[in-house]
């Protein structure tokens, strides 16, 4: 079924306004909702977060006083659709949970679009910070388990598997290794571009929630691994923004972002078992469709260019939240020992990398090793969720 | 690339620490509301024993160690114990509610479940209102006592069946709810005063 976001007309932009009663949106159950409809909450508002701030940065670069003011409007709208799509979050859970949800969406969702990117540079991109992220999820799952005594298996349901990836204090690599080459915006493929948008949004919110909820622990060891984790997604974001061809105008980068929250609303519409929630992405895709060809009449207008050149005409398949078990299991086995060298990557610790390894760890364990080393004290062992088997890392396996 | 874990000294975490303890309590209840709502038949009565004691110790030892100290730690803050000691009491209604019904009633399950979420919301806001003052205000040393008295009253809980007791004579000595809050209080008290809990 093709679906051309250009060519439909969504709710008029001055009936998009919501007052504080429509705003008022009922939250999910955090034990009992399905856990992918937590992780679209999570994305969508990564998404939001960045349409908002992407806006401001256009309006800052931007000496037309009418195109600030259309720039306000529909900005103002996004910052609603931010509010009703993160007050879906429960007030019951905590930080920790919330954080672990976000490492399932980074997990899940950077391995989908790993699958399904047709770049084998940008694919490799992801492959690379998946790994991570999926270690982060087994350190957090391990603090959980010290603060709240509960299982992180209680958060992502058997869906995603909690074990070790890329050793968390090996991913502090020297920030010039952190920059990769862009795609061509002339040449790229349209799908490359929407993924490059979503997985550098989802990241982006990641470490905006650390290095703001990070400090709001007491706990010495929570505080400090938000610190560690925190910075290592500054490096992701380096890494993910990096793919993004610059040479793009902002008219059309402001294109690109309304047609990625055109493909994502679509997309979640489609799968969501929330009737709740899924009530909120069919208004939402209703509200882009607007958005979407405010930017274009603009783009046409400042940049004498129509968005249909530059976008594709129709959206690519839905992207899904689903299991990736096998493919995880399989990069895992293939590519932990990776780490990056100028814009390529390299499986031996060179010389740039030892000095920043160095220099960070100051010769004492990282706090992401002292969660493990707190858990064993305390419980024996460390957390895991192997539903497919033994590690497939033999050195990695848990010592029984 | 895999040497990690292990090597760091790092020590526990404090067992010592009153609020630390709490917060995995309110884990284990949590973990109980799972057990109880995914088990059937004799294992669900089971389950739904563990926590009802698990909840009477809890809330016991909360009244007995960390209300009455937080409303006089915080002066005036005591309109924020009042608020949970209200929350408590509604729930101690509800767990009496569903003990009567029994767990085979078909409205057993959906009463649980708003038990669960006022039970989930009184625990985050005792995270978030109480427990922080605690930690924030609180020697050292009587945190120390404070942990000692929570442990103790822990030591009436058993989280986990315990095959052939669980059902047995052994089931029927801790008796009602009452009783095993009448106990945990015992026991509670003498924790705190042995342990200079008048300081």
């Amino acid at each position: 079924m093709s679906f051309n976001p250009l060519e439909q007309r969504g709710i008029p932009l001055d009936r998009q306004l919501r007052n504080w009663r429509e705003l008022n949106v009922a939250p999910i159950d955090p034990d009992h909702c399905d856990p992918y409809t937590r992780c679209r909450i999570i994305t969508m508002n990564g998404i939001e977060v960045e349409a908002i701030m992407f806006s401001h940065q256009m309006a800052r670069h931007c000496p037309d006083l009418a195109v600030k003011q259309q720039l306000a409007r529909t900005r103002y709208i996004e910052a609603q659709q931010q509010k009703a799509v993160n007050w879906l979050l429960p007030g019951v859970s905590s930080v920790l949970e919330t954080t672990i949800a976000y490492e399932q969406v980074a997990v899940d969702l950077t391995a989908w679009v790993a699958r399904m990117e047709p770049d084998s540079y940008l694919q490799q991109a992801y492959q690379f910070g998946v790994l991570e992220d999926f270690d982060h999820l087994y350190r957090y799952a391990n603090l959980y388990e010290i603060i709240e005594h509960r299982k992180a298996e209680k958060i992502v349901d058997g869906l995603t598997e909690v074990m070790p990836g890329r050793p968390t204090p090996l991913h502090h690599r020297a920030p010039v290794d952190n920059v990769r080459e862009p795609y061509d915006k002339n040449t790229v493929n349209p799908l490359s571009r929407l993924h490059a948008l979503t997985i550098m949004s989802a990241e982006q919110q990641t470490m905006n929630f650390y290095m703001n909820t990070g400090p709001t622990y007491m706990e010495p060891i929570a505080r400090q691994l938000y610190q560690e984790i925190g910075l290592i997604e500054e490096e992701h974001v380096t890494h993910y923004e990096s793919l993004v061809d610059p040479g793009e105008s902002w008219w059309e980068q402001l294109v690109h972002h309304e047609y990625n929250e055109c493909y994502l609303y679509h997309s979640f519409m489609q799968q969501e078992s929330d009737p709740k929630v899924k009530a909120i992405w069919e208004l939402h895709l209703n509200m882009e469709l607007e958005h979407l060809h405010i930017a274009a009449d603009l783009m046409r207008r400042y940049d004498g260019r129509e968005a249909a050149e530059v976008c594709a005409p129709s959206l690519p398949n839905v992207l899904t939240f689903e299991p990736n078990k096998g493919y995880l299991r399989e990069l895992i086995a293939n590519q932990l020992d990776l780490t990056t060298l100028g814009t390529g990557y390299v499986r031996e610790a060179h010389e740039r990398f030892e000095a920043m390894q160095e220099a960070i760890h100051g010769g004492e364990p990282a706090p992401s090793d002292q969660v493990l080393a707190q858990h064993d004290a305390m419980i024996g062992g460390d957390y895991r969720l192997e539903t497919e088997g033994e590690h497939p890392v033999p050195e990695l396996r848990s010592a029984k | 690339m895999t040497e990690q874990a292990e090597q760091s000294d790092a020590p526990p975490i404090d067992d010592n620490d009153v609020v630390a303890l709490l917060m995995r309590q309110h884990g284990e209840i949590r973990n109980l509301f799972d057990q109880v709502e995914t088990t059937t038949g004799e294992e669900r009565k089971d389950a739904f024993r563990r926590l009802v004691r698990m909840l009477a110790v809890h809330e016991t030892a909360e009244e007995e160690v960390v209300h009455p100290f937080a409303r006089k730690a915080f002066g005036d803050a005591g309109q924020v114990v009042a608020d949970r000691l209200e929350e408590e009491r509604l729930a101690k209604e509800k767990l009496s509610a569903l003990e009567d019904m029994g767990t085979e009633d078909a409205a057993f399950l959906p009463a649980l479940l708003e038990l669960r979420t006022d039970v989930m919301e009184h625990a985050r806001s005792e995270e978030r209102y109480e427990f922080a003052h605690l930690r924030r205000s609180t020697d050292p040393e009587r945190l120390v006592t404070m942990a000692k008295a929570v442990r103790a009253a822990e030591a009436m809980a058993p989280t986990h069946p315990h095959p052939g007791v669980e059902s047995g004579a052994k089931n029927m000595a801790l008796g009602p709810v009452a009783a095993v809050m009448d106990r945990t209080r015992d026991a509670v008290r003498k924790a705190m005063g042995k342990d200079g809990g008048k300081a």
